[in-house]
């Protein structure tokens, strides 16, 4: 008897049970007289049933090709970064400094170790390459997922296909050159576009804003998404051309205009808290009440220029406050310098107030931004680790060296309190910030430290050097 | 901070930990021994199937130890530290291995002594070196005594054979009910069915056929529902076979009848294993290509270190498999050996028709990292999966055993990962735990590699690519 006739007479019986289906009478061969051969049957069924091979699906998945031009990091750094990156007690900073290595040096993690890092690669898929991104959509609907394509660099023909960041960073590069060309090629596109991309495109549209920009502007006043017609009606308004702006009675009926100086009368501003928001609310109801108002809008509307608006409100700190982050968000980083002149601690109201994001300023802009407002504390930088933890997740870049150098000279890492510095979330942050060239001194600083704080520190000031070296080898 | 006598004193947990690191001093214990960047580490040869590893931070008397000593810091740790507190023995300078930085980079700190709390009561006398070097009272051998001890032995092991037969008769009972009720019904009731025989065999003295019925609901319930029932067939097929086996030991070959009493629960320690000088022993260099680690029901955790032999085939088995268990309590979920190691080392190996299970008799060198890709044969997936099927039929209830390959593609198939030999049309599917991590692989093309095959799911450890070399 074969397999086959074995099993189509025994499993049936097995699988129902004797009790309802006996066992075919003449394969039964007790092995002793106190046996009735069941078991027996039982054992060589098992041991049929371990020798049929397990079956072969009729197709498989043809896998997706992945062009990914980004080369892959040095197979020594593989390790380290998992270990890094997987480390339990670690911060995000580490992994934000890395992320924008990768993005910097085009390269891209090692594809076998992306189901080990995960986390980080669904956290920072769009810096990481197109094999990341892909491996970061693998459970979305094919509906959601983007386009892979990641090449080095983007014109007007391939611009559509890169990923979102990176086409919002070169719409804001066309602005700079072209304005008129940076819209087309947005229009070009807008009716494939989803609602996060049109808001983040949209947002690009702010560099280099005007009235030529009106036209397409008035289109989206009845897009579908609230938060692209409220960006569109900002930008309208702010052209003088849309209807009122509600966000800015909003803010100048919250305004008192008086006079001020014995000799020569000034204008002097005033902001007017409502009496329900109490003073530790106060900087989150700035910024929800003027992250809607352009410097321009607001200071015509005062009828005063940019500057005397700054010289206006500079005995009033909630109204410094508010300008200051207009200033921010409409990227005037001219008009935040004159203004952080009457704020100098602007870095800690700003903080104060949630701001989360610095919208599309680039890189650099965005290290302007924080020299701007770090620069007035001079040699005496705040030791609270809740600023600096703060400002790298808004700017999102290695701090300024100016920056980095006032830290390193003042030693500021051992000035921190010892209850505060705790373990290693401090020196991470400081790492994970420090530009290339001030490795060396951070790391000697770090020395200072008891080893077991300082592993991941040291460990991403390696890593990132390594990435750094690899990269200028090739 | 150095390592002191009177550091190593204040963090002993007891007197008894540092007479027991006192032992442990000879350097002829200590295969390894390194230092470099504040560290020293070191390998230790204990009762368990691998060395353990055990590392000391110079500057804080920061420590680790693979062992599953609930002693902290347990022997090896002060034994370490001791040897580098008395300068006596020579730390080779080295950089830091991998495990080493793993424990760095996980490690939380700077240990502080426990404050005492009010009320507590007196503090222990603090364990001292001194007290160490008195020696120990020799143990005077006792004719008469040894002799009452062998003949308790021998009557313990009479009344065991007798329990276990009695055992047997019981699961034969319990067998032919499940036969009766068909497996059908066996599979929606599994849970309660299997733990009800598992603690009358553990009665009955034999472990190990009440591990495997134990383990057979979680084996069952990894499969689709669709398998379960004939799963079960082969599942207590086998468990019959070995009953059947057990009894009729006379009447089967010296090995096979070795196989049987190993799994009804009859252990072979680690002494008797190495006294035993008919067991097969190769001395080579081994590769560690798998470590596995499975919580058992018993609250143990089963650490397997899987290992390859270098060089050519010779007809002596290529693979072997060192296990320990350890409590789950401890936290420990590794062996000492990190996948890659190279260990030049004596193996013994318990005795079976497929040897595969062994212990470390001598160790030539401490274990090191190695890049090299291992010396696989030159044989597809499909001519493993034949010297598994040949294995089988000497050992019918074979577990998991090593396959080799080359020139495999992992495939796709849904969610379901397969390692696919596509000139015999064989898919072995894969752990479903690997279908994410080995995901990657699906888009690689050829590998050549091993995994462990367990007789319904492949579990691939380690696959040579275009890319480099993947790692379980």
């Amino acid at each position: 008897m074969n397999t086959t006739s074995l099993r189509a007479k025994v499993l049936p019986s097995l699988l129902a049970g004797t009790s309802r289906n006996p066992l075919p009478g003449e394969l039964i061969r007790p092995s002793n007289s106190s046996s009735d051969g069941a078991l027996e049957i039982l054992s060589l069924m098992g041991q049929a049933l371990r020798f049929e091979r397990p079956s072969t699906p009729d197709s498989f998945i043809i896998e997706p090709e992945i062009e990914d031009e980004r080369r892959i990091v040095a197979d020594a750094l593989r390790r380290p970064l998992i270990r890094l990156l997987t480390a339990k007690n670690a911060t995000e900073h580490p992994a934000r400094a890395l992320a924008r290595t990768f993005d910097r040096l085009r390269l891209r993690p090692h594809p076998f170790d992306l189901p080990l890092i995960d986390a980080f690669v669904r956290s920072n898929a769009e810096k990481l390459g197109s094999t990341a991104q892909h491996w970061a959509d693998r459970q979305k609907p094919e509906a959601e997922t983007q386009s892979y394509f990641d090449p080095e660099l983007l014109d007007e023909s391939n611009w559509a296909q890169a990923t979102l960041s990176r086409r919002v960073a070169y719409v804001e590069q066309r602005r700079r050159d072209d304005a008129d060309a940076a819209r087309a090629l947005l229009e070009s596109t807008w009716a494939q576009e989803e609602a996060d991309a049109r808001f983040r495109l949209l947002q690009a549209l702010q560099t280099g804003l005007g009235t030529a920009d009106q036209p397409f502007l008035n289109t989206l006043e009845k897009d579908r998404a609230p938060r692209v017609r409220a960006l569109a009606a900002r930008f309208l308004a702010r052209l003088g051309a849309g209807g009122e702006n509600p966000a800015l009675r909003g803010c100048l009926e919250r305004i008192k205009q008086g006079k001020s100086g014995l000799l020569r009368k000034r204008t002097a501003l005033e902001l007017e808290l409502p009496a329900n928001v109490k003073d530790q609310a106060a900087s989150r109801w700035i910024l929800q009440t003027f992250t809607d108002v352009s410097f321009t809008e607001l200071a015509s509307a005062l009828k005063v220029t940019n500057q005397e608006l700054i010289e206006s409100a500079a005995k009033d700190e909630p109204l410094l406050l508010a300008l200051a982050l207009i200033t921010t968000n409409d990227q005037r980083l001219d008009l935040l310098e004159l203004l952080v002149a009457h704020l100098p601690n602007a870095w800690e109201r700003i903080f104060e107030s949630g701001l989360a994001t610095l919208g599309t300023m680039t890189e650099s802009e965005r290290q302007r931004w924080e020299e701007t407002i770090v620069h007035p504390y001079r040699k005496d930088l705040p030791t609270s680790y809740f600023l600096w933890d703060w400002l790298h997740r808004v700017t999102d870049a290695a701090a300024p060296r100016s920056v980095m150098s006032i830290l390193l000279k003042m030693e500021l890492l051992m000035k921190v309190p010892e209850r505060e510095r705790g373990g290693g979330p401090w020196l991470e942050v400081i790492a994970a910030i420090c530009p290339a060239p001030q490795r060396d001194e951070l790391r000697e600083q770090l020395a200072e430290f008891d080893q077991s704080q300082t592993v991941i520190p040291l460990a991403l000031l390696d890593i990132l050097d390594g990435m750094e070296k690899d990269r200028t080898h090739v | 901070m150095s390592l002191t006598l009177e550091r190593i004193e204040a963090l002993a947990p007891d007197q008894a930990s540092l007479g027991a690191a006192r032992k442990l001093l000879k350097p002829s214990s200590w295969p390894t021994l390194a230092e470099g960047d504040g560290l020293v580490w070191g390998e230790c040869q204990g009762s368990g199937a691998t060395p353990y590893r055990v590392v000391v931070s110079e500057e804080d008397a920061g420590y680790k130890c693979t062992c599953p000593s609930r002693k902290f810091p347990c022997k090896h740790s002060l034994a370490l530290m001791w040897m580098r507190a008395e300068r006596s023995t020579a730390f080779a300078p080295a950089t830091v291995p991998d495990w080493v930085k793993d424990w760095l980079s996980r490690r939380r700190g700077k240990s502080t002594p426990a404050s005492k709390t009010e009320g507590e009561a007196e503090p222990k006398p603090r364990p001292s070196i001194r007290l160490t070097e008195i020696p120990e009272a020799g143990a005077d051998a006792d004719p008469k005594a040894e002799q009452r001890a062998a003949g308790a032995r021998e009557r313990n092991r009479k009344e065991r054979e007798a329990a276990v037969l009695a055992g047997l008769d019981d699961l034969d009972l319990w067998l032919a009910d499940q036969v009766q009720q068909g497996m059908a019904n066996f599979v929606a009731q599994t849970a309660q069915a299997c733990r009800t025989i598992a603690q009358r065999l553990v009665d009955a003295k034999a472990p190990g056929l009440a591990g495997r019925l134990d383990a057979l609901p979680t084996r069952l319930f990894t499969l689709p529902g669709s398998a379960r029932p004939s799963a079960a067939i082969r599942e207590l097929g086998q468990v019959q076979l070995i009953s059947q086996a057990y009894r009729r030991a006379s009447e089967l070959p010296e090995l096979l009848a070795a196989d049987a009493r190993q799994a009804v629960g009859w252990t072979v320690t680690r002494d008797a294993l190495l006294n035993d000088s008919e067991a097969l022993r190769l001395d080579s260099r081994w590769r560690v290509f798998a470590v596995l680690s499975e919580a058992q029901p018993d609250k143990l955790r089963r650490v397997e270190t899987w290992l390859w032999r270098e060089g050519s085939a010779d007809g002596k088995p290529r693979q072997a498999v060192l296990i320990d268990f350890v409590p789950i309590s401890t936290g420990a979920a590794a062996g000492g050996y990190l996948v890659g190691d190279q260990i030049d080392a004596e193996l013994s190996f318990y005795r079976s028709t497929i040897p595969l299970r062994a212990q470390i008799s001598r160790l030539n060198r401490g274990a090191e990292q190695s890049g090299e890709p291992l010396t696989l044969p030159n044989e597809r997936l499909s001519n493993s999966y034949a010297n598994y099927e040949l294995a089988l039929a000497q050992l019918p209830w074979l577990g998991t055993i090593p396959l080799p390959f080359r020139s495999a593609s992992v495939r796709r198939h849904g969610e379901q990962l397969y390692l696919h030999d596509d000139q015999d049309q064989l898919s072995l599917p894969l752990h479903t735990s690997q279908t994410s991590h080995a995901l990657p692989l699906a888009s690689v093309g050829r590998v050549d590699g091993i995994g462990l095959w367990n007789g319904y799911e492949f579990t691939l450890a380690w696959a040579e690519t275009h890319l480099g070399r993947w790692l379980h």
